[in-house]
């Protein structure tokens, strides 16, 4: 950070000094030291009391040798390694859907796909809860069809934790396919078809291989936030179904466990490190946040080398997709016309399903008059409403996480646009290596996060706090909003910047006349999304709460834990609303951004 | 009130704003771990709503299955949240000395005395005393079971005289003792568990079993939906169930009996308002009307007399069910395991998690 300005001639001291506090890099600071005190911190020191054992690898020994452990490792990989290949398996098409739909229909589909993004986790595997449920839709469905006599167990095995978390994740998956899909230059596949190639191979030869580095971001993403999954395992699952980050949450539930604890949480954490280091060195580190829109730069720099080596590594790509491909294709070239188009549509349309029904379906139960969860209801009442408005304790809790949310949201956003004006304005070194320090967040288990600051809240009396809990959920929420206005940043026509600076507006009146206006939209959504993560933020807050502070989020977890009343559903409902809400008041706002 | 400051220090004007919508605090505040549920609605209707009135003092409660090890971190760390907790048996050893207070017994209001001079000397230690008597039992569907009914953990285990699904809680204590039971054991010789043995047996019920239950709320639910005919349940949630009218029974013999004891941690902020609110509890009136609402008892003859035979009934220390059931022990489970570093129940915890994952 102490690097010189390269534009520097040199100056008499005081104005050398006064361009240096001028350096956007100096932009950086906030957001780092306080990553540097709030999360990497209590991370090294996760690792330190791991090592605190008779011998540093006491404790990992353990981990190691009880087979409980190391057998919940390797269902936790196999676990996320299934999720994730379904997710790739049915977005795809989905992703694929959305691009080739047009007009009311994509904004469907686009919707159904976005809007559960954007709704809790526990919300949404609350919904599964009760689809599934004894008395559930699904049970009720079939035995009307007569294919059952009495109700099936559904939940507590392993389908419904691959289930749950394959529609908890598959809109991450769309989301990251759907922005490589979109970057396609439709001109290349109607090339392709005008040269006499058919729609399979077209497919074959240039779709997938142009959209592959987006369909192995997804999987990526999905499977490094399948390891750490928590929420839904632990709701959906049976006791052999338990996932690693579990462990460490019992673990906690132990007088002894201290020391252990904290190695189940290293060794989580490295795991997910290794797949990330690894999936970085093979397509750049870019798939974290998205595209490799970040480093625009560097990039331009790097972009007379870059072509040849892309190339290159398409080479034996390209051989065994021919070996493979052909014969495949020949095959599905006898399945009649329209076969593809209809494959998309069918899966496209079964997933839109998947991640529309069950939020309907806790919308309808919200509604019911039974004191049991039972669909369809036997009878309609405002009941479980008037509960939720008239019940103290669910007023606090919504109380307490409006106020988190928004404390959080500022923080967020303050650390995080400044952060993402330093790294794309300013021209500093280890530029990639910052950006991964702001977005890394984003990859590391919440469980892991939250037990590392557990130890040091309590010491330093921010445990239950608004500000501490705000603070600890910001370190998610400033990567978010890093992404999106460092994405709005480079949209921004830096000659205006300059224009308006030569024309003697100060860097201030700059910044409000002509960046902020332009980066608005952004920024907008960014606050919105910072709130979001904020208000739905539960495995955190698991850790980090104290007697006096409930959230709502935590009040459902305990709740369903203990019973699963109508009210969950009343509490997802206007979630579902606030979410809606959200998006309609920022839709204008976002598609000036779009059009811009 | 001092940890309340600070907290209004360190909070932005903005969540000041949300923090005046709470209710104020005038005579300060006592801060409550609560089991929540139906128990919880119970203890806020007869206990906490009549002492905020009385005293002034507002019960803060705090909604947690288990307190042991964040009581452990918060005395370690100096920074004591909780005023009031109550503590499982097996870990008062392992607590007591670290992290609980002394409950000076002398500044307790005059009907406490009485009641505690009723009770047995071991349920008032220096830093716990017993205000729960807990039941774990054997609760079954009466409409599954109309024609002959299970009476033993044998039973429990005889899935070709009674055919249907189990549940079990997730835990070594109280399923060990029941499988060895099951295996033939007799009830004075389940102590030490032999949980090789015990687990086998384990092994033999689990595919039947279609959940291992982990919150006491859950078993009763399961058995109400369907989902599970007969169970290892808390004798309180279940029996409250039953005498609603729903079509369940409790069967003590070979039950397990034991006690939760209430302790106030080390540098608890509010130590003069938890024992105010721990004499409460332990008015004998008070305590029969709790019971009456929620069959979870205080271990006094004096409550027991106090209440109704109908409801007596399915008190954990009624002496009809304290005879039928088994002495349970917490010492065991709280000893240290032959592996060292973890207690008896941490290790087999680990060892029937390695078998429920299989």
């Amino acid at each position: 950070m102490t690097d010189a300005t390269p534009t520097a001639a040199p100056l008499p001291a005081r104005t050398a000094l006064a361009q240096r506090l001028k350096n956007p890099a100096l932009l950086l600071v906030p957001a780092v030291v306080f990553l540097a005190l709030i999360y990497v911190f209590p991370l090294i020191d996760l690792f330190r009391v791991s090592m605190s054992g008779p011998t540093w690898s006491t404790y990992f020994e353990r981990v190691f040798s009880v087979p409980l452990y190391w057998e919940s490792l390797l269902r936790t990989m196999q676990i996320a390694f299934t999720v994730a290949c379904l997710c790739v398996l049915l977005g795809y098409p989905t992703a694929l859907l959305i691009h080739r739909t047009r007009g009311l229909t994509q904004i469907l589909i686009a919707t159904a796909v976005i809007l559960p993004y954007f709704i809790a986790i526990l919300i949404r595997t609350y919904a599964w809860m009760v689809l599934l449920g004894r008395n559930g839709p699904i049970n009720k469905l079939l035995q009307m069809l007569g294919l059952i006599d009495t109700p099936i167990g559904l939940l507590f095995n392993r389908g419904s934790v691959l289930l749950g978390m394959t529609a908890v994740l598959l809109p991450l998956m769309v989301l990251t396919i759907y922005a490589s899909v979109s970057r396609l230059d439709q001109g290349l596949t109607r090339a392709a078809l005008a040269s006499g190639a058919g729609p399979l191979a077209v497919f074959w030869r240039v779709l997938l291989p142009l959209t592959l580095p987006g369909i192995g971001a997804g999987f990526l993403l999905v499977f490094v936030a399948g390891i750490g999954f928590f929420i839904t395992p632990t709701l959906l699952g049976g006791p052999g179904d338990q996932m690693f980050a579990m462990h460490i949450t019992q673990q906690a539930d132990s007088i002894t466990g201290e020391g252990f604890l904290q190695a189940l949480a290293v060794v989580l954490l490295v795991i997910t490190l290794i797949v990330v280091g690894i999936a970085g060195r093979i397509m750049g580190f870019e798939f974290i946040w998205g595209g490799g829109k970040m480093d625009a730069g560097a990039r331009s720099r790097a972009a007379a080398r870059k072509p040849a080596a892309r190339a290159r590594r398409r080479g034996p790509g390209m051989v065994i997709a021919d070996l493979l491909g052909w014969p495949i294709l020949r095959i599905m070239g006898r399945l009649p016309a329209g076969w593809g188009r209809w494959t998309v549509r069918g899966m496209g349309g079964f997933v839109v399903a998947t991640l529309v029904i069950p939020i309907i379906v806790v919308m309808i139960i919200s509604f019911s008059k039974a004191s049991y969860l039972t669909f369809p209801p036997p009878d309609w009442s405002m009941r479980w409403y008037e509960k939720f408005f008239s019940d103290s304790n669910w007023m606090t809790a919504f109380w307490n996480s409006l106020a988190i949310a928004c404390l959080s949201a500022v923080i967020s956003v303050s650390l995080g646009a400044t952060a993402a004006m330093g790294i794309v304005r300013s021209d500093i070194r280890y530029k990639s290596a910052l950006m991964l320090l702001l977005v890394s967040p984003m990859i590391v288990p919440p469980v892991v996060l939250g037990l590392s600051l557990y130890s040091l809240f309590l010491n330093v009396g921010l445990t239950g706090t608004y500000l501490g809990l705000a603070a600890a959920h910001a370190i998610g929420g400033i990567p978010i909003v890093v992404v999106i206005v460092a994405a709005s940043l480079q949209a921004v026509d830096r000659r205006l910047e300059q224009g308006a600076a030569v024309h003697g507006a100060s860097p201030l009146t700059v910044f409000r006349t002509v960046t902020l206006p332009a980066i608005a939209p952004g920024l907008g959504a960014a606050i919105f999304f910072a709130f979001l993560h904020s208000f739905d933020e539960l495995v955190l807050s698991l850790f980090l709460s104290s007697p006096r502070m409930k959230t709502l989020p935590l009040m459902l977890w305990a709740d369903i834990n203990y019973q699963l009343n109508p009210v969950l559903a009343v509490v997802s409902t206007l979630e579902v609303l606030l979410v809606v809400g959200g998006i309609i008041l920022a839709r204008p706002v976002l598609a000036r951004g779009r059009a811009a | 009130m001092v940890g309340m400051k600070k907290t209004m220090g360190t909070v932005s004007a903005l969540a000041m704003a949300a923090l005046i919508a709470g209710p104020a605090l005038a005579e300060g505040e006592v801060v409550m771990q609560d089991p929540g549920g139906a128990y919880g609605d119970a203890l806020q209707e007869v206990m906490y709503d009549s002492f905020e009135d009385e005293t002034g003092i507002d019960v803060v409660t705090v909604q947690e299955a288990r307190s042991g090890p964040r009581i452990k971190a918060q005395v370690e760390a100096g920074k004591t949240e909780w005023d009031l907790t109550f503590i499982f048996d097996q870990e008062t050893k392992l607590l007591g000395d670290c992290c609980l207070a002394d409950i000076d017994y002398d500044k307790m209001s005059d009907e406490a005395k009485k009641t505690l001079d009723s009770m047995p000397e071991n349920l008032k230690r220096p830093k716990g005393v017993a205000l729960q008597v807990i039941g774990v039992g054997m609760v079954y569907n009466t409409d599954v079971y109309s024609e002959q009914q299970p009476e033993s953990w044998a039973d429990f285990w005889d899935v070709e005289t009674f055919p249907g699904k189990r549940c079990l809680p997730a835990w070594p204590r109280f399923v060990m003792e029941a499988a060895l039971m099951a295996d033939g054991v007799a009830k004075e010789d389940l102590y030490p568990v032999d949980m090789e043995r015990a687990l086998k047996k384990i092994e033999e019920i689990k595919p039947h079993v279609s959940k291992w239950w982990t919150t006491s709320a859950q078993a009763p639910q399961l058995l109400l939906d369907g989902e599970a005919d007969m169970c290892m349940a808390y004798t309180g949630s279940s029996s409250i169930l039953a005498l609603e009218g729903a079509p369940l029974e409790v069967e003590w013999n070979q039950g397990f009996v034991y006690y939760d004891f209430f302790s106030i941690p080390k540098d608890a902020p509010n130590y003069d308002n938890a024992l105010k609110l721990l004499s409460w509890r332990l008015d004998s009136q008070r305590a029969a009307e709790l019971t009456s609402a929620y069959p979870v008892a205080l271990p006094s003859p004096l409550v027991y007399e106090a209440a109704g035979p109908e409801i007596s009934k399915y008190w954990a220390n009624n002496p009809d069910n304290l005879a039928k059931a088994i002495e349970w022990s917490p010492d065991y489970w709280g000893a240290e395991s032959e592996q060292g570093t973890m207690t008896n129940e941490e290790y087999g915890q680990e060892r029937l998690n390695t078998l429920l994952a299989q």
